[in-house]
C-alpha cells in the first residue's frame, strides 16, 4: 500500500508539474509575444486541465493518502476552481484583461515549484534544499500577487454578472428556491477577508516548520 | 483548612489562603472565591486539582455537591485549587429564549409588512391559503420552544458562555428569515391541496408527539437529583433521542407543506447537528448501562432516525 500510494502520487505530481510548466511557458511566451490580450486563449487547455486535477488532491486529503488538513486544501483550491471556472471560463469578456497574465504567472510559478517539489519527495523520499527553500518562500511574494488578481478578477466580471444573468435562478418555480450569482459573488468576496490572512499565516507557520527542520539536521 | 487558589499558570489569584470549614463543599469554596474576588461567581468557575508540570493527564474537575475533603489526599489541612474563568455566564432557560424569540418575531414580519415592496417586488401580493396555515405552524412551534424552556425542560447543566448566545442566535434568526423570505414571496408556488395537509398534519402530530416526549424527559430527571437514566415510555421504548427524532420529522411535514429549498436546508443542518447529540448521548447511555456488576443493560435501540439509525 505503502508503495502503490507513493507511485500513484509520484505519477500524479508530475503529470501536473507538466501541465503547469505549459501554463507557464505559454503564458510568458504569449505574453511577451502578442500581449496579454491573447495569454487566456492560448494557456485555456493546460489551465482547464491542471488546476480541475487540484480537485483530486481535496480527495487525497480526505481519503488520508497526504497529510495536509482539509482546511487548509479546501479554501485554496476552491477558490481557484471559481475563478478558473466561474469567473474566466463563464465570463469570456474578462479574459483579455491585464490581470489574466499576473494571475496566471503567479499560480504557474508556484504550482511548478510545489508539484516538483511533492514529485521529487515522493519518487526519492526527500527533496534538495533548494527546492525545499522555494516551495516554502515563493509564496511570501506569490500568494499577494495571486490572491489580488483573483480577487480584481471576481471584480472586473460582476457587471457581467448583472447582465447577463448566468447561473441565476428566479422565482416563480416549483422548488421556491433562487440563486444569484452576483449576489454570491459579493459573498465570495468577503470570504476573501479573513480567507487570505488565514491561508497566508498558515503558510508562515508551515515555512517555518519546514526551514527550522533541515537547519537542525 | 486552608485553601490556596491559584491561576493556571501558577500565580496566586487570592493573596494569601482561604480558611474554610473542615466540612466544607465544593460550593462554600466556590462561595468563598466569589466574595474575594467579586467578579467570579460560581458559575463562571471551573476548579481542578493541580497536575504535575508536563504531564499529559487531564485534571480532575471538582464537583460542587462533593465535599472538600475528598479531594485532600491525607493531609486535611493544606488544598491547592486551579481556578480557570469559564467567562461571563447565561442561564440556560434566557440562552434557549433568546434564540427561538428571533424566529418567533422575524417570521411574522415577512407575513404580515411590505418586506418585498421595500426589496423591490411591484404588484399585488396575493396571500396563498398554504402560507398563512405555514405562519400559524411556525408560530406555534417556536411558542411551544419557549413555553418548554420555561415551564418544561429540567437543565442538567446550570449555565451556558455568553458567546453562546451570540452564535446559536445567529443560527436560529438568520434561517428564520431565510427561510420565512421565501414562504412569504409574491411568487411564492404552492404544493397541491392534498400534499399540504399530508405535511401539516403529520408535522402537528410530530409536534404534540415532541411535547410528550419533553414531559417524559423531565420526568426522568425526577426530583431534579441528576444522574443518567434510561428513558423509557412511548417512542422512547423505540428510540434513544426520540424527542430529536420527532422534531426532525415535524421540520419534514412543514416542508412538504410549503416546499422551500431553504427549509430543507434547514432540515438537513437541524438533523446532522441533532444526529451528532444523539450519537454522543446513545455512545454515553450504552457505556454506562453495560449490564456488568448489576449495573441494567441499555437495550437495543435506534438513535435517532428510525429506520435508519
Amino acid at each position: 500500500m505503502g508503495l502503490l500510494s507513493r507511485i500513484y502520487l509520484t505519477i500524479y505530481n508530475w503529470t501536473v508539474f507538466i501541465g503547469w510548466f505549459q501554463v507557464l511557458f505559454i503564458a510568458v511566451k504569449t505574453l511577451i509575444e502578442s500581449g496579454h490580450e491573447h495569454v487566456y486563449d492560448a494557456v485555456e487547455k493546460p489551465l482547464l486541465l491542471a488546476q480541475s486535477a487540484a480537485f483530486l488532491e481535496i480527495l487525497h486529503g480526505l481519503i488520508g493518502l497526504v497529510r495536509s488538513p482539509i482546511t487548509a486544501t479546501l479554501p485554496q483550491i476552491g477558490s481557484r476552481l471559481y475563478v478558473t471556472w466561474g469567473i474566466l471560463y463563464s465570463f469570456p469578456e474578462v479574459r483579455t484583461h491585464i490581470l489574466v497574465s499576473s494571475l496566471v504567472i503567479s499560480w504557474g510559478i508556484t504550482e511548478v515549484i510545489r508539484y516538483s517539489f511533492f514529485g521529487t519527495k515522493e519518487a526519492f523520499g526527500s527533496a534538495p534544499s533548494f527546492l525545499l527553500w522555494l516551495r516554502y518562500s515563493a509564496f511570501l511574494l506569490l500568494y499577494p500577487t495571486g490572491i489580488s488578481s483573483e480577487v480584481g478578477l471576481i471584480y472586473v466580471a460582476m457587471p457581467y454578472m448583472k447582465v447577463s444573468e448566468k447561473y441565476c435562478i428566479r422565482m416563480p418555480n416549483k422548488w421556491n428556491s433562487s440563486f444569484d450569482y452576483f449576489s454570491a459573488a459579493i459573498a465570495t468576496l468577503g470570504l476573501y477577508i479573513p480567507g487570505s490572512p488565514f491561508l497566508y499565516s498558515y503558510m508562515l507557520s508551515q515555512r517555518k516548520k519546514a526551514l527550522s527542520k533541515t537547519k537542525r539536521e | 483548612m486552608k485553601v490556596t487558589v491559584t491561576t493556571r499558570s501558577g500565580r496566586e489569584l487570592i493573596k494569601g489562603q482561604l480558611e474554610l470549614n473542615d466540612s466544607a463543599t465544593v460550593t462554600d469554596l466556590q462561595e468563598a472565591i466569589h466574595k474575594r474576588t467579586k467578579k467570579y461567581y460560581p458559575s463562571r468557575q471551573r476548579l481542578t486539582l493541580p497536575i504535575k508540570p508536563g504531564s499529559k493527564e487531564k485534571p480532575t474537575v471538582l464537583q460542587s455537591k462533593k465535599s472538600l475533603k475528598e479531594y485532600t489526599d491525607g493531609n486535611i489541612d493544606q488544598l491547592t485549587i486551579v481556578f480557570k474563568d469559564l467567562g461571563p455566564q447565561v442561564s440556560y432557560p434566557i440562552l434557549f429564549f433568546w434564540e427561538y424569540l428571533g424566529p418567533l418575531l422575524i417570521y411574522p414580519i415577512f407575513y404580515f409588512f411590505p418586506v418585498y415592496q421595500y426589496l423591490g417586488f411591484k404588484g399585488e401580493r396575493v396571500i396563498h391559503p398554504v402560507q398563512t396555515y405555514a405562519l400559524y405552524y411556525w408560530c406555534f412551534h417556536y411558542f411551544k420552544r419557549i413555553m418548554e424552556t420555561f415551564f418544561v425542560h429540567r437543565f442538567s447543566h446550570a449555565t451556558s458562555p455568553l458567546s453562546n448566545v451570540f452564535r446559536n442566535c445567529a443560527y436560529y434568526w438568520s434561517f428564520g428569515a431565510y427561510i420565512a423570505y421565501y414562504v412569504n414571496h409574491p411568487l411564492y408556488t404552492p404544493v397541491t391541496d392534498l400534499q399540504m395537509k399530508i405535511g401539516f398534519g403529520f408535522g402537528i402530530l410530530c409536534q404534540v408527539s415532541n411535547l410528550y416526549c419533553h414531559i417524559i424527559l423531565r420526568n426522568l430527571r425526577g426530583d431534579g437529583s441528576g444522574g443518567y437514566q434510561i428513558p423509557s415510555g412511548f417512542l422512547f421504548n423505540i428510540v434513544t433521542c426520540a424527542n430529536y427524532t420527532t422534531e426532525i420529522y415535524q421540520w419534514l411535514g412543514f416542508n412538504i407543506a410549503t416546499q422551500t429549498v431553504a427549509g430543507y436546508v434547514f432540515l438537513f443542518v437541524a438533523a446532522f447537528i441533532m444526529t451528532n447529540w444523539a450519537l454522543a448521548k446513545h455512545r454515553r447511555l450504552k457505556r454506562l448501562f453495560d449490564g456488568k456488576e448489576g449495573r441494567p443493560k441499555y437495550p437495543r435501540r435506534w438513535v435517532i432516525l428510525p429506520p435508519f439509525l
